[in-house]
């Protein structure tokens, strides 16, 4: 399980700093969509923490993609 | 005359990136002949519940030499810019200094550092500006990009804060290039290592993939970590988790 929902947003269980997690969550996400490239934390392309619709928190991220 | 220029909060989860927005705006400036614009920097500020943001609140600065006769034009080409190309539900802001007439350094750049520790307001910016005669401005949505536009301009000032826009096309032989090499096809301070190693202009480095340089001491320069098997090359160019700090 990649997210919880807390207040009614989607957030990442895995924190900052799991850069495993975050790319097996991207490769299941069906509205995975690459950020501009100064905004990449990592080098791996997909990556949740690459992707433009994450919303970085102090300890992780909210994802704000919306899947049907 | 040497002038900063910063945008903040331009972008929404559809558009362009701020980035690519301060690079057009360069651009601009020197198709008109205004002057010459340096690289943008990227600043990346706090990440707080009661912070606006899209998605990761960093703002984008560049240099900019120019004659002065062109400023009046310049300051009202940036704004109109910004109205313009500013994606619907953000809340952009713009902030232009010019170096020269700048009485105190030391209290924009004190702006620029606690905009990445504490959460400032509009007032705080409006402020600091009108008092070190800096050119201020919103357009559109909250304004509430004037932060990060005024803390932008005061963390290029300090020339030590974030990473390059874009990365730098090295030309390697066999993934390998000489620090000498690199230095003749890209104005940097120097290759270093993020402990702060300057590397020797002989040492060799392993080319990565879209390597990327951070403003330091007010330059720009290449980073390299070390290789964990070293051979006659010892170094390779950063990864972007070590350079996530910048």
């Amino acid at each position: 399980m990649w997210f919880c929902i807390e207040d009614r947003r989607k957030l990442f269980l895995h924190g900052r700093e799991d850069y495993t997690a975050a790319a097996r969550a991207a490769e299941a996400c069906p509205v995975f969509r690459e950020d501009v490239e100064e905004e990449w934390v990592t080098d791996e392309a997909r990556s949740c923490y690459n992707c433009r619709l994450r919303r970085w928190t102090a300890d992780s991220f909210q994802c704000q993609g919306h899947v049907e | 005359m040497k002038i900063l220029i910063c945008i903040d909060d331009t972008d929404n989860l559809e558009s362009r990136g701020t980035g690519e927005l301060a690079e057009n705006l360069a651009a601009e400036i020197q198709d008109r002949k205004w002057g010459h614009c340096e690289f943008v920097t990227r600043h990346q500020l706090l990440v707080h519940p009661d912070v606006p943001y899209t998605s990761h609140n960093s703002s984008m600065c560049f240099a900019a030499n120019i004659d002065e006769q062109h400023l009046p034009n310049l300051i009202e080409r940036a704004e109109a810019f910004l109205a313009e190309e500013s994606a619907p539900g953000s809340d952009p802001g713009l902030a232009i200094a010019i170096l020269d007439r700048l009485s105190d350094e030391t209290a924009l750049i004190d702006f620029g550092r606690r905009a990445k520790q504490v959460v400032l307001n509009k007032q705080n910016a409006y402020d600091l500006a009108a008092a070190h005669n800096i050119h201020l401005s919103e357009h559109g949505g909250t304004g509430h990009g004037v932060i990060g536009a005024l803390a932008g301009i005061g963390l290029r000032m300090s020339g030590n804060d974030g990473r390059i826009k874009g990365w730098l096309r090295i030309s390697a032989s066999n993934g390998v290039a000489k620090v000498a090499d690199i230095l003749t096809q890209f104005n940097l301070g120097g290759v270093r290592t993020i402990n702060g190693e300057i590397l020797a202009h002989d040492d060799l480095v392993v080319v990565g993939e879209k390597p990327k340089a951070v403003f330091l001491g007010g330059k720009p320069y290449l980073m390299v970590s070390p290789l964990a098997e070293a051979d006659t090359v010892r170094w390779q160019t950063s990864s972007r988790r070590e350079l996530k700090q910048f």
